[in-house]
């Protein structure tokens, strides 16, 4: 039995399949659920005993465009060619190839969202992967070799492309991945930044964004079309930086949405950049968050302390942090997560593809320096009037992490601002506590009384 | 810091390399002020041995880009502690492509202009010459080590500390040292196993042997994974960079998985291993990652595998070493 064989979960449909399924069925009952979902949002009556305000409506929107992406996903193998993407993976010219695009990261974040991560990072353990490794990994892992998953059946690859710029533990998940599917894995490896960026540097990494479109045609057996890759890359950098001002809308008292809405929003930036709908999504959502600061709504009812939210999130504690936060008057208004899909947004230029994604690549908060990061936490607790932040000490994400405690330091020493370092892990609920946890929180909530 | 380097071209700027795989007689303490308690001991112990003035006589930490703590280690030094020593870093690319033949050379270039600033000595062509003749005589005389070992009269606790000097010592002393093992009959018994992973220290070798088995082999970061092919190129940094790239199979270097059972495979059967005892210490992703498939492939080809995880101390924890010990019982 080959490698393959032993995963039977993976399944190729036709045309006939992907077209009655997913184009006529699936959109249409996902659109009927919208209506559904609008409706009940619309009669949903205010609580008043709820700390939050109602949900923003774009929500439902979201939740459409998100599930009709995993669902073309279930009829994808066999009838599109089908990449697995980090995501940070300069993945422009896949799309412009027609590829279908995985995100096992966001794959396993909807598995720890949806409280699957841990029954599903349990399977990869009984195959004996230690849990000292990323959750991410564990739970992607584990649904490749179970085949569970809440998005009923992800497609088989047939090409792996994985970039180093966010950690070098990818490059260790996806040769496992290479292993189990035996097909061709791409490797894009972005120097990490210390300082700024050599010449050299941006040459290495725009050579290899060449070689992969070669292997990407290969697979696609056609060439890459020059005027629809220039459209995905105007609609990557348009997408980018609508997202970048729906972030910014949180610099107004008060903030309109939180950090934690910010972290469900995310979703079509970093799984459909570079199309369309991405684009029209966060134009729809930025609509509404202007209409919610010009009737100075807030996210939360009593916005009291103002905080920066560091690292990935919680994923499987969203909801509860968002209450239990907002009943303490505590707004998370800001991440720098979800800033890292946004802020480069002004270095993605149509007309220079090649030489702006090398940069773009490159550059990523997680490629660059612990020193940089600091500063951009130092420029948003400025910019978004921050009264605290909260470093989610991340036992899963090590280059995100490592350099916090120091980070930590700095910020209560020179800016003067209440700072804590949460120990947590983004999917893994078993390495969070969560009496020590909101202990540590009600702690960090009276240093910024003052700040009130 | 661990584990690739261009030795030559630290000898052509006058600079002499010590090699820090986190002191095990070190405390975490100072370390631990700076990094998280799910760091590997070799960057939280390297952290402290510096913070407490271990390095004094050194005038530059080189912080090679191995893995994201080392990542993240080079990182807090450079913008955080400052330490009185200048930070280097330097990035090796995780394949062996002609984009990452260029990039190297290139990287090597910009390494060798902080080096200057360091030494204050810029290399000339008869520096570059003799750096490289000398470091890969050096080379060779570890491989030579590698290929003579069934026929050295020495237990693998002397080996492994003559393999291991080479983090300390001069290209000429460590000549010597290699030398001067003798050949003869080896005290060899028992179950041959083959070690893999980051670093073992020599004490381990001593308890294997107790137990009744010797080390085969091994595929050790801080071992065989520095057995460099040599090479002639007359540009020094296109020959630094192809000695680097050249180095066996390395999950640190992206090496897939298939290729490494491949090159276990075979190294095993040839030195007459009968299992793989994988030592690690604890937190280290790019081992982690392979063991389950080394398990499972290597077990389907009749070599079972151990995989241990250790924390670095003056003493091995008996609970590590009774595993050890009950693996080398199974193998017997």
């Amino acid at each position: 039995m080959t490698r393959l064989e032993a995963l039977p979960h993976y399944v190729e449909s036709n045309r006939f399949e992907h077209f009655v399924n997913y184009e006529l069925l699936g959109k249409t009952a996902l659109r009927v659920q919208r209506w559904r979902d609008q409706w009940k949002i619309a009669r949903r009556r205010p609580r008043p005993d709820s700390p939050l305000n109602p949900p923003l409506r774009s929500v439902v929107h979201m939740k459409e465009i998100m599930s009709r992406h995993y669902l073309e996903g279930r009829y994808a193998a066999g009838v599109r060619k089908v990449a697995w993407v980090t995501s940070g993976a300069p993945t422009e010219p896949l799309q412009a190839l027609g590829y279908f695009l995985v995100y096992p990261e966001n794959h396993a974040a909807l598995c720890g969202v949806r409280r699957k991560a841990q029954s599903i990072a349990e399977e990869a353990e009984h195959a004996g992967w230690s849990r000292d490794i990323c959750s991410y990994a564990r739970t992607d892992i584990g649904a490749m070799i179970s085949g569970k998953t809440p998005a009923g059946r992800l497609p088989r690859p047939d090409v792996l492309v994985c970039c180093t710029n966010i950690c070098q533990t990818v490059l260790h998940w996806y040769r496992v991945l290479a292993d189990y599917f035996e097909c061709p894995l791409v490797l894009i490896d972005t120097p990490f930044l210390y300082g700024e960026a050599n010449e050299h540097e941006v040459a290495y990494v725009k050579r290899q964004i060449e070689d992969m479109i070669c292997v990407a045609e290969e697979i696609a057996g056609k060439s890459l079309d020059e005027a629809r890759f220039q459209e995905v890359m105007t609609n990557a950098r348009r997408g980018a930086e609508l997202w970048l001002e729906v972030l910014n809308r949180s610099q107004q008292r008060p903030a309109p949405m939180t950090a934690f809405d910010g972290f469900i929003h995310m979703g079509p930036i970093v799984d459909m950049r570079g199309e369309a709908v991405t684009v029209a999504y966060y134009e729809r959502l930025i609509a509404e968050l202007d209409e919610r600061i010009e009737r100075g709504i807030g996210a939360i009812k009593e916005e009291r302390y103002r905080v920066l939210w560091d690292n990935l999130p919680i994923w499987f504690k969203i909801g509860e942090f968002s209450k239990w936060l907002a009943e303490r008057g505590v707004n998370v208004v800001a991440s720098t997560y979800t800033f890292a899909w946004g802020e480069l947004a002004p270095m993605i230029d149509p007309t220079q593809p090649l030489d702006s994604m090398a940069r773009v690549y490159l550059h990523p908060i997680l490629n660059r320096s612990t020193g940089h990061k600091l500063d951009s936490m130092r420029r948003m607790v400025d910019a978004f009037e921050l009264d605290g932040v909260i470093l989610h000490s991340d036992r899963s994400c090590k280059p995100y992490s490592l350099g916090q405690i120091d980070q930590r330091d700095r910020l209560v020493k020179t800016l003067g601002v209440p700072a804590l370092l949460l120990e947590a892990d983004h999917n893994d609920p078993r390495d969070y506590s969560d009496e020590q946890g909101s202990n540590r929180l009600e702690a960090f909530i009276e240093m910024m009384e003052p700040r009130a | 810091m661990p584990i690739h380097y261009p030795r030559a071209m630290l000898r052509a700027h006058r600079l002499h390399p010590m090699e820090i795989w986190g002191p095990p007689h070190v405390e975490r303490h100072e370390g631990s002020r700076h990094f998280q308690a799910y760091t590997c001991d070799i960057v939280v112990k390297a952290m402290s041995f510096i913070r407490s003035g271990g390095l004094g006589v050194a005038k530059a930490i080189l912080v090679p880009h191995t893995c994201d703590a080392l990542q993240g280690m080079g990182s807090v030094l450079g913008d955080f502690l400052q330490p009185d020593q200048r930070v280097l870093t330097l990035y090796l690319p995780r394949a062996r492509r002609g984009s990452d033949h260029e990039f190297l050379q290139s990287e090597l270039r910009r390494l060798a202009t902080t080096l200057v600033e360091v030494s204050g000595h810029e290399p000339s062509r008869s520096d570059w010459d003799e750096a490289f003749e000398a470091e890969h005589a050096a080379d060779e005389a570890l491989a030579d080590l590698y290929r003579r070992r069934a026929r050295l009269a020495v237990p693998d606790h002397d080996f492994y500390t003559v393999v291991r000097s080479r983090e300390y010592l001069t290209a000429e002393q460590f000549c010597q040292q290699a030398a001067a093992l003798p050949e003869g009959d080896a005290p060899r018994r028992g179950v041959g196993l083959m070690i893999s992973g980051i670093v073992a220290e020599p004490a381990l070798f001593d308890q294997i042997e107790a137990m009744g088995a010797h080390i085969a082999g091994d595929d050790l970061a801080c071992g065989f994974r520095r057995v460099y092919s040599v090479s002639a190129q007359a540009d020094p940094f296109e020959r630094a960079a192809y000695r680097l790239l050249s180095s066996p199979a390395d999950p640190t270097c992206g090496t897939p998985i298939q290729a490494r059972v491949e090159t276990l495979e075979a190294r095993m059967r040839a030195l007459g291993a009968r299992g793989l005892l994988i030592y690690d210490p604890k937190f280290c992703e790019p081992e982690l990652f392979d063991v389950p498939l080394l398990r499972k492939q290597l077990g389907a080809c009749g070599f079972p595998v151990l995989h241990v995880e250790f924390e670095m101390g003056d003493r091995l924890p008996h609970q590590t070493l009774s595993r050890i010990e009950a693996f080398v019982e199974t193998l017997s």
